[in-house]
């Protein structure tokens, strides 16, 4: 017990004396997140946050032209700019303005086009009153051919950003044609029945199922899903207690060079203690370091107008989680220590391999959005389980029962790194 | 009893074209000081590393104050050796009472007990004044020191030098070699290399040359020097049997 507590208070007195050390180990981090959360916050938002100017020419001046600009503004989402300078928006302007970058998207709704659904909403009912043995002649334009609705989309415009307005455009047109089908037929049928009364709206529901989204845990954790605290703090925070490699490789490659080491190993006593007190004593660095940052995300992160971190329900879960991130980073230090000769093979190994084990492991991008053999890869990567813990508990509202898998992989990947290193010292010996 | 005793020693390492040991045979008796001497690449530090319990010999036998140097009897033997490297095996950003507190307290030492023979040896070592200092700010001649003051905390009967004196001016290495001298009068057993040949003809009580893994000669130094005419000192001796060719 007494090497393991000595070990501890001399790795304390090292880092106290090393300021520099200290600062990157605690200060750099917070530094990090912030800056992460800060550059993804954007990108993190939903489309409902973010506001996009519409560019809208209005050529029809008729329902289909107001439905959509009522439509798209009753959302929220979108600013609708119908006129410049006090004109009108004309169809080329709006066509140079998109193209050039200026506006995202312009919507130009033809001449004609509500007289184009008209006519063509008169046809079916014509057809229909028809079939049912009734003499109704609505006026019907002759020849007309089909005409559209016009997008311009910036050339830099996302997919899936296209493929939303495509579809809320698309819902628009449907919505204003049957709304002019559903008023013909309603028109027709109170012809008929001269006994109903005048006010009678016969009113015709067409969506008798919708849609609710619920929560599939507790409803409080739905609105932190998505947002870049919630995403960027735990992340980068695992990302910042990995490069706990770096001061340990450092301090396991000095010992080793200056004879301390070899002074430690002649001294009666297991090793394995000091090396013990080692470990203990860089994971709970570790967890002062998770700790920090999670009050960076919780305090700070407010202050600079983000959304505040929400840490889920099991306390004991998360510590647990954070405890085997640390565990798992200390052994890697303690490899990699044991495995490069110098402190500066070390040094560039250890961070190399930290960025790559944290691109494929999701912290920069979630992996569900790497293709599927990076996926494969990425889930290998211990940044990944720990990653994958912490948002069981943050954002499923998980308790151990969801995370003892990960914490599993975890502590036995660090197992397995601490028998390489003694295997290899044990070479060394040789 | 011999403090040491080496019999057929051989080492080759993984990848080396030569033997570093080839069959090395000596023994120093217990309570003198013993001097392994060799140029470069004669195989003095594999030998320490052997004595210790670092590095495996793949032939032969070690004894260390009659136990045999194997795994039954390391932490035994753990004990009974004090090991000088040639680095100075100390933490730089802390201070000499926080070197030694911690080594201390590997080796079971603990509370006043530790304080009281850590603050006894600085002022043996005259390190008393800066034991609170940083040892990076200390002198070459003072990092010396406490680099000794580390591998004697626990009293042990056999110390083991490598070239202790390294790199020091004359009055550090003075210091060092009157305590070498005062702590072999107290009983323990002394096993020191150098390159430093004069140092060690005054210091040794027995010497054993070495040369490409083997021991060439052994005996007292005023011996060696009187059996060859020509030689003046145990550093004519010493070239008259490795020759002058340089060693890289």
């Amino acid at each position: 017990m007494l090497r393991l507590l000595a070990t501890i208070r001399k790795e304390w007195q090292l880092l106290l004396r090393d300021k520099t050390g200290l600062t990157l180990l605690f200060v750099m981090p917070m530094v990090l997140i912030t800056v992460m959360a800060l550059i993804q916050d954007a990108p993190f938002k939903d489309y409902q946050d973010v506001k996009f100017d519409i560019l809208t020419v209005d050529n029809d001046h008729g329902r289909l032209g107001r439905y959509i600009r009522e439509g798209l503004a009753s959302g929220g989402q979108f600013n609708i700019i119908d006129t410049l300078d006090g004109r009108p928006v004309t169809e080329q302007q709006a066509r140079e303005l998109v193209n050039n970058g200026r506006y995202k998207i312009s919507i130009i709704v033809p001449a004609g086009a509500t007289a184009a659904i008209v006519s063509n909403a008169n046809r079916i009912v014509n057809d229909i009153t028809q079939r049912m043995g009734m003499s109704v002649s609505l006026p019907v334009k002759k020849g007309a051919d089909s005409m559209n609705v016009v997008i311009y989309f910036d050339p830099a415009a996302k997919k899936a950003f296209k493929g939303a307005i495509h579809q809320a455009l698309d819902n628009f047109l449907t919505q204003v044609e049957t709304d002019m089908l559903l008023d013909r037929i309603k028109q027709q049928l109170r012809n008929k029945e001269v006994q109903a009364t005048p006010n009678d709206t016969l009113p015709i529901r067409l969506q008798a199922v919708g849609l609710k989204e619920h929560a599939t845990g507790n409803s409080r954790q739905l609105d932190v899903v998505s947002n870049s605290v919630q995403h960027n703090v735990p992340a980068w925070s695992i990302f910042a207690m990995f490069f706990i490699v770096i001061p340990i490789a450092g301090n396991m490659i000095r010992e080793r060079e200056d004879g301390s080491l070899l002074r430690m190993k002649l001294i009666p006593g297991s090793y394995l203690l000091i090396l013990a007190g080692k470990m203990l004593f860089f994971v709970g660095i570790c967890l002062l370091q998770f700790y920090l940052m999670m009050l960076v995300g919780i305090y700070a992160m407010p202050l600079l107008d983000l959304p505040k971190l929400a840490m889920g329900h099991d306390q004991g879960a998360t510590l647990l989680v954070a405890g085997a991130i640390g565990l798992a980073a200390t052994a890697y230090g303690i490899l990699i220590g044991t495995l490069f000769k110098t402190p500066n093979q070390a040094l560039n190994f250890g961070a190399i391999s930290i960025v790559i084990l944290s691109a494929i492991g999701g912290i920069w991008i979630p992996l569900e959005v790497m293709p599927v053999n990076m996926q494969v890869i990425g889930r290998l990567s211990p940044l990944s389980w720990g990653l994958d813990a912490i948002n069981d508990i943050y954002l499923r509202n998980g308790d151990i029962s969801y995370v003892w898998k990960n914490v599993l992989r975890l502590v036995l990947t660090g197992g397995v790194m601490l028998a390489v290193a003694g295997y290899v010292e044990k070479r060394r010996m040789n | 009893m011999a403090s040491i005793a080496v019999k057929e020693l051989c080492k080759t390492y993984k990848g080396a074209a030569e033997a570093t040991l080839k069959g090395l045979t000596f023994a120093f008796p217990e309570g003198k000081i013993g001097g392994l001497l060799g140029p470069n690449g004669a195989g003095k530090t594999t030998t320490i590393s052997i004595l210790c319990g670092l590095v495996k010999a793949d032939s032969g036998n070690v004894m260390i104050h009659g136990l045999p140097q194997e795994a039954a009897h390391r932490e035994q033997i753990k004990k009974i050796i004090g090991i000088v490297p040639q680095q100075i095996a100390l933490y730089p950003q802390l201070s000499a009472v926080e070197n030694l507190t911690y080594f201390g307290n590997l080796y079971g030492f603990k509370g006043k007990v530790l304080y009281n023979r850590i603050m006894h040896y600085l002022e043996v070592f005259g390190l008393e004044k800066s034991a609170h200092k940083e040892i990076h700010k200390y002198s070459g001649g003072m990092k010396r020191r406490a680099n000794i003051i580390a591998a004697i905390l626990h009293e042990p009967d056999l110390l083991i030098l490598d070239e202790p004196t390294a790199g020091v001016d004359v009055q550090s290495r003075s210091m060092i070699l009157q305590f070498l001298r005062r702590y072999n009068e107290q009983g323990a057993s002394i096993l020191y290399t150098s390159h430093l040949l004069e140092e060690a003809q005054l210091l040794c009580d027995e010497v054993v040359i070495m040369d490409e893994g083997k021991m060439i000669l052994q005996g007292k130094p005023e011996l060696l020097i009187s059996a060859l005419p020509e030689c003046r000192n145990l550093e004519d001796v010493f070239l008259h049997y490795t020759g002058h060719a340089l060693r890289d």
